[in-house]
């Protein structure tokens, strides 16, 4: 017989979710002096004890090849989770093809991510007010911009100072120097006028808080081994529990938001999966940060003779508005770079020099077919080879052949190819979002999200703009495009969810009626229930979420220690 | 797969412990990283338990995918497509056939069909069919020049026969299949060369030296296997 366990302790703050989003609002919380509990699905990771950092692809299953339980292959740092998680379905409606990637370990996505690390600009928070599109935030950029600050200062983000329209600068390490590939981009970009400046990324070049700067393997997708790149655990979460108001529950597979009779939040109801007891952790606050989609399901099944649509949703918008973002890629092959002297062209794990959007002003001529914008990041060089390496060298570029001179012929070949892809900006729409399918469950007895998604024409005429710019960079350079799309496939727009960075479904708003939550993320009807991941983001601007989750879930974790402080909110 | 891990750790020894070495100069030019990760003894564990781990079997590769007659095939084949030169080993030297066999069986169980085998089995029988025909000797018992005969028609798709292009496409295959397996081997990596995955204490870009020769090329163009023209002026 199942066992309901509850647990007379009661927390300060239970916050669900330790990623991003629940990492900053542990550590904010837990150094404010609240004892605090964050709950995660997945197991225990640490990335100083788990990193398979400088292994070789040669030494591993298949050179390392992804798997149907491995997608992005064996050294990737999720442990569990991916497109799949076994036992832990989702649904897409008639027409839709959702894709959704969910890591079930401590700390989440952080672990793997870009750490891709750019501000949302003024523009992009009040995007409707500029083009009729889609919501405005319910506060400005310069609200925002001190909790970036103390974002990038504590996480490390390297980039540097341009001053360039709606690309605010910030408290930057100094970047690593550009590679020679991405030297030779960015002469093409300076020809063509777009844009081509140092990266901004969340690892360190200088050390910081006791982490050791980066030592330049290129495999930040893998973890850090000594915790030189931003992941929640090493950053946020370890270093909270020091203070002694930490506790972190894993496998625990939250249920639902618990009600006390006086309407708010009196806990949440998890499941150990280790046991598969139902659990109950009583808290004066709850914090959800289960990554924006799971959020939504965890309210949608929080449903009790109060809420009877789910917890906080007298608005109806749970689960509406999810937007990810616009991706597009073309590769290309440039034979200036033939037959070089060879050079480690590691570097950090990811692009030196990227190009933010630059065309505001053709832009705001209405001299573009689409609204919104995208930043171009690229790769290339003289890469770590694994699957695949050099493999349709021979055909694409030797017409072919075989023996000594083909081998000599590949190896001065090395290191000539380049990758773009376009990262743009989805404009929140009526037909994308998320419910909770009414006949499928999960084997923890969970109802499931049934998804529905749609791109428009904004976002698929801005596939169409990447394909032409990156084709037209290639060739400036003197190189062949060797893979590109066309209208038959809308441009290779990806498919929803494919860039993991899905935001929204509990959007903030100054409207009770018209959003989920105030402008500090919390719940309208539920005054001690307060959500840090990327749920409450009104818009996806072409700025990668995890920047603005730190940002926000830290100025949202602030507000709540303050409200506690005046008690606002009933501790 | 345990026995395709453990044939290549040994010799990988040499290089781990340069890393290892760098990094912990790195590391030791940052004490509180210890306190971090909870004390030096902890840290020199993890950093063990991050180099290669140490082979568990010493076995030799077992076969999951080619019969012996096609295992013949395949190392001649692999072999023709990547001799040994001054550089560098064969296909064979670097476990190629092995890396094929593994991936043919991987795939299959991965992607769920059977296309790839079936393009790999048949364009093998091809070339045994052929050979008969012509020289009354499978393709591996042909000589050299008689193979390559064969090999002429189907390795240069632009111009093979239209009737070939079904064995031009195995061609293409099995040549991707073993040039990315050879490069990706240890092997590979060190004959292309690559010369990351390690530690670097100063990261410094693109070596000035090497980008003198860029931009030499972009003002004269530069004619190599590829034509790449001037473009900057």
């Amino acid at each position: 017989m199942a066992q309901v366990k509850a647990s007379p302790k009661q927390y300060d703050v239970v916050i669900v979710g330790s990623g991003a989003g629940g990492g900053v609002a542990g550590q904010v919380l837990a150094n404010a002096g609240a004892k605090t509990c964050v709950l995660e699905a997945g197991d225990w990771y640490d990335c100083t004890k788990n990193s398979k950092m400088f292994d070789w692809p040669y030494n591993v299953p298949h050179r390392g090849a992804g798997t149907k339980d491995k997608p992005w292959g064996f050294f990737d740092a999720t442990t569990v989770g991916g497109w799949r998680v076994p036992g832990e379905p989702y649904t897409n409606a008639p027409g839709s093809d959702w894709m959704w990637w969910r890591a079930r370990m401590l700390g989440g996505r952080t672990n793997h991510y870009g750490r891709i690390s750019l501000r949302m600009g003024p523009y992009d928070f009040k995007p409707y007010s500029r083009d009729g599109k889609g919501f405005d935030w319910p506060f400005t950029y310069e609200e925002l911009a001190p909790y970036y600050d103390k974002a990038e200062e504590l996480i490390g983000v390297f980039g540097s100072a341009e001053n360039l329209e709606n690309t605010p600068d910030g408290k930057f390490q100094p970047p690593p120097a550009p590679r020679g590939y991405e030297r030779l981009i960015k002469i093409a970009c300076d020809k063509l006028k777009i844009s081509c400046i140092p990266s901004r990324l969340a690892i360190l070049t200088k050390s910081i808080n006791g982490r050791p700067a980066c030592h330049y393997c290129a495999q930040c997708g893998r973890s850090c081994g000594v915790n030189a790149n931003f992941n929640s655990p090493g950053v946020h979460l370890l270093p909270a529990m020091k203070t002694g108001n930490l506790e972190i529950r894993t496998s625990a597979m939250v249920r639902e938001v618990l009600v006390g009779p006086d309407g708010l939040a009196s806990g949440v109801s998890y499941i150990d999966k280790k046991t598969r007891n139902d659990v109950q952790v009583r808290a004066k606050i709850v914090v959800l940060a289960a990554s924006c989609c799971e959020t939504a399901r965890i309210m949608l099944n929080s449903k009790s003779s109060q809420f009877p649509n789910g917890i906080a949703n007298s608005s109806g918008l749970v689960g509406r508005y999810v937007m990810d973002t616009v991706g597009s890629a073309v590769s290309g092959f440039l034979p200036i770079l033939q037959d070089l002297p060879p050079q480690n062209e590691d570097g950090v794990g990811g692009m030196h020099l990227y190009m933010p959007w630059w065309l505001y002003k053709e832009q705001a001529a209405k001299k573009l077919p689409f609204a919104r914008g995208y930043h171009i990041e690229i790769g290339g060089g003289r890469e770590m080879p694994g699957v695949g390496a050099l493999g349709g060298y021979a055909t694409h570029f030797l017409d072919g052949g075989y023996g000594a001179e083909m081998k000599q012929n590949l190896r001065k070949l090395y290191g000539c190819q380049v990758y773009f892809s376009g990262r743009g900006e989805m404009i929140p729409n009526e037909d994308s979002y998320c419910e909770i399918d009414p006949e499928v469950v999960d084997e923890w007895g969970i109802p499931v999200l049934q998804f529905h998604f749609k791109w428009s024409q904004d976002e698929i005429l801005q596939a169409k703009h990447m394909q032409e710019t990156f084709q037209e960079i290639i060739e400036t350079m003197g190189g062949t495009v060797t893979h590109k799309s066309g209208a038959d496939t809308n441009w290779g727009i990806s498919r929803g969810g494919e860039i993991i960075h899905e935001v929204g479904a509990t959007k903030i708003g100054d409207n009770p009626k018209t959003s989920v939550l105030n402008k500090y993320c919390q719940a309208w009807d539920v005054k001690n229930l307060f959500i840090t991941d990327a749920a409450p983001f009104v818009s996806n601007a072409d700025k990668n979420p995890t920047l603005t989750i730190s940002a926000l879930g830290w100025r949202t974790s602030e507000y709540i220690a303050d409200q506690v402080k005046k008690l606002n909110v009933k501790v | 797969m345990a026995e395709n891990e453990s044939k290549t750790t040994q010799e990988n020894a040499p290089a781990t412990t340069v890393s290892r070495r760098n990094l912990f100069q790195i590391l030791g030019s940052v004490p509180a990283v210890a306190a971090l990760a909870g004390g030096a003894t902890a840290q020199t564990h993890d950093h063990a338990h991050m180099a290669p781990q140490a082979a568990a079997s010493t076995g030799p590769y077992k076969r999951q995918t080619f019969d012996d007659h096609q295992w013949k095939t395949v190392g001649l084949l692999c072999d023709l497509i990547i001799p040994a030169d001054e550089h560098s080993g064969s296909a064979t030297q670097a476990g190629v056939p092995e890396f094929i066999d593994d991936w043919i069986a991987f795939r299959t169980d991965q992607g769920g069909n059977e296309d790839l085998k079936a393009q790999i089995f048949g364009g093998l029988m091809w070339l045994d069919r052929e050979s008969s025909a012509k020289f009354q000797k499978d393709f591996a018992d042909a000589a050299p020049d008689q193979q390559k005969q064969i090999l002429d028609r189907i390795a240069y798709p632009k111009r093979a026969a239209k009737e070939d292009h079904a064995w031009v496409a195995f061609f293409s295959e099995f040549r991707s299949l073993t040039v990315s397996g050879y490069f990706s081997s240890k092997m590979g990596v060190a004959a292309l060369p690559y010369l990351g995955n390690t530690a670097v204490e100063h990261w410094t870009g693109c070596d000035p030296k090497v980008w003198a020769i860029i931009e030499d090329r972009m003002k004269n163009g530069y004619n190599g296997i590829l034509e790449s023209k001037p473009w900057t002026t």
